[in-house]
């Protein structure tokens, strides 16, 4: 293609414009966000779970408590539950392109790009992933107190190191962060490469 | 007076391949639109006004001809400049109204100007303006579904205004209204012609719309029937 032709410029979306917009469109379709974010938490608090008992265990044989330990095949269901949640999310988001085929039209009529509609996309799903990710570990803070605690009493938490229990905090969040964008890659994809004109006059 | 052309559509052609069968849904059509002017895109249902406004508007490429927009052929600009174009140069109006269900009117008038690089708050100050000229100064912070046809349309005339296109692009846009509100619309486009001389192109069956402009072309099969002034 030619370069600059005269009297033509350039439109812009920056990273804010797609944040605040993205946040919106999130806040305003709860049910559907709400669907994504308890899929990717459960997956979640299932793994923190694990890991934080783990943890606990460990701890609690420190100050001479009886060697407890989770057992591998339980790592092995966190994994399946994780890739469920994955297709749950890809699944979910592919709908939502459906939903939204005109807006987006309508977005690429009002100047938005290719790549604006494949980021706006993302960014939603990141937000849900960073909600996702720490609800889930929350959660999984809890159920591994609770099923714990009665054996190695329920103070063991603050005998953990306070830089483990936050490593594996900042290690849910990114690990939700990235499953909830990887499993949006390719609806966000097919959104973006929408054609305007078969977008708009499409009938839900 | 003079005729300044604005668009200028060459040997323009579009062909839709269609379970192995081709469909010329535009066959060749030669036409200058003047700036300023009140066109009015008259034909049967299938007759090619709507693929005429997809080339126009950027939105589709021709199977063959061109289409210059201010003396630009459009099939040389980017990715970035096609966008930019339709952003600031164009603005689009349509029978479905389609207005983003989930914004509020001020922010769904307020969205083309994001695109084109305008601060936030200036975008929202200047959308609530352009909706208070088209009466609705009472229904900023309302969404879409809380609005009635008429007052939806008049939300997307705003927004076709955001950015003080060149050209607005209108396809139907009485065509999901009542006779009165369809008035009411017609009446503000026209205006937004006259007073801030807006190449108004509308694709209608609407007889007001069509008395209302100053030339009317009749398409049929994708060709150019007969133009007609009004």
């Amino acid at each position: 293609m030619s370069g600059p032709v005269a009297g033509v410029g350039r439109v812009s979306f920056t990273l804010i414009d797609t944040i605040r917009l993205g946040y919106g469109y999130i806040k305003r379709r709860m049910d559907r966000a709400s669907i994504n974010m308890a899929s990717i938490a459960l997956g979640i608090s299932f793994l923190s779970t694990l890991l934080l008992t783990d943890a606990f265990y460990r701890a609690h044989a420190m100050v001479g408590g009886a060697r407890l330990s989770v057992e591998t095949y339980q790592y092995w269901l966190v994994f399946v539950a994780l890739a469920v949640s994955v297709v749950g999310i890809t699944n979910a988001m592919l709908i939502a392109v459906y939903e939204r085929y005109r807006e987006i039209g309508t977005m690429k009529c009002l100047g938005a790009m290719d790549r604006h509609i494949l980021m706006l996309f993302l960014i939603e799903s990141f937000i849900q992933g960073v909600v996702g990710g720490v609800a889930g570990y929350a959660v999984g803070l809890v159920a591994a107190l609770l099923s714990t605690g009665f054996t190695t009493g329920f103070d063991i938490v603050l005998k953990v190191p306070a830089v483990e229990l936050l490593g594996l905090f900042a290690g849910s969040a990114l690990l939700s962060m990235t499953l909830s964008v990887a499993a949006t890659l390719y609806p966000a994809y097919r959104a973006a490469k929408l054609n305007p004109v078969e977008a708009l006059s499409y009938e839900l | 007076m003079s005729f300044d052309t604005i668009i200028e559509l060459e040997d323009l052609a579009r062909y839709y391949e269609m379970g192995g069968v081709t469909i010329q849904a535009l066959d060749g059509v030669d036409l200058q639109i003047g700036r300023g002017e009140y066109l009015s895109i008259v034909g049967p249902s299938g007759s090619g006004k709507t693929t005429l406004f997809n080339m126009v508007g950027g939105l589709d490429r021709p199977s063959r001809g061109k289409v210059y927009i201010d003396g630009v052929d459009i099939s040389k600009l980017d990715a970035y400049e096609l966008a930019w174009l339709r952003c600031r140069k164009i603005g689009y109006i349509f029978q479905t109204f389609n207005l983003i269900q989930v914004l509020t009117a001020v922010e769904n008038v307020a969205l083309p100007t994001i695109f084109a690089g305008v601060p936030r708050d200036e975008g929202l100050e200047r959308a609530e303006k352009l909706l208070t000229s088209v009466g609705l100064g009472e229904r900023l912070h309302h969404r879409p579904s809380e609005l009635s046809a008429g007052q939806q349309q008049r939300v997307a005339i705003a927004r076709a205004m955001a950015n003080d296109p060149d050209i607005i692009l209108a396809d139907e846009p009485t065509g999901n209204l009542d006779l009165n509100t369809g008035m009411e619309i017609i009446d503000i486009l026209h205006g937004l012609n006259k007073t801030r001389g807006m190449t108004l192109i509308a694709a209608t069956h609407d007889l007001k719309m069509i008395k209302a402009s100053d030339r009317i072309v009749w398409l049929r099969d994708g060709k150019i029937e007969r133009i007609e002034r009004g």
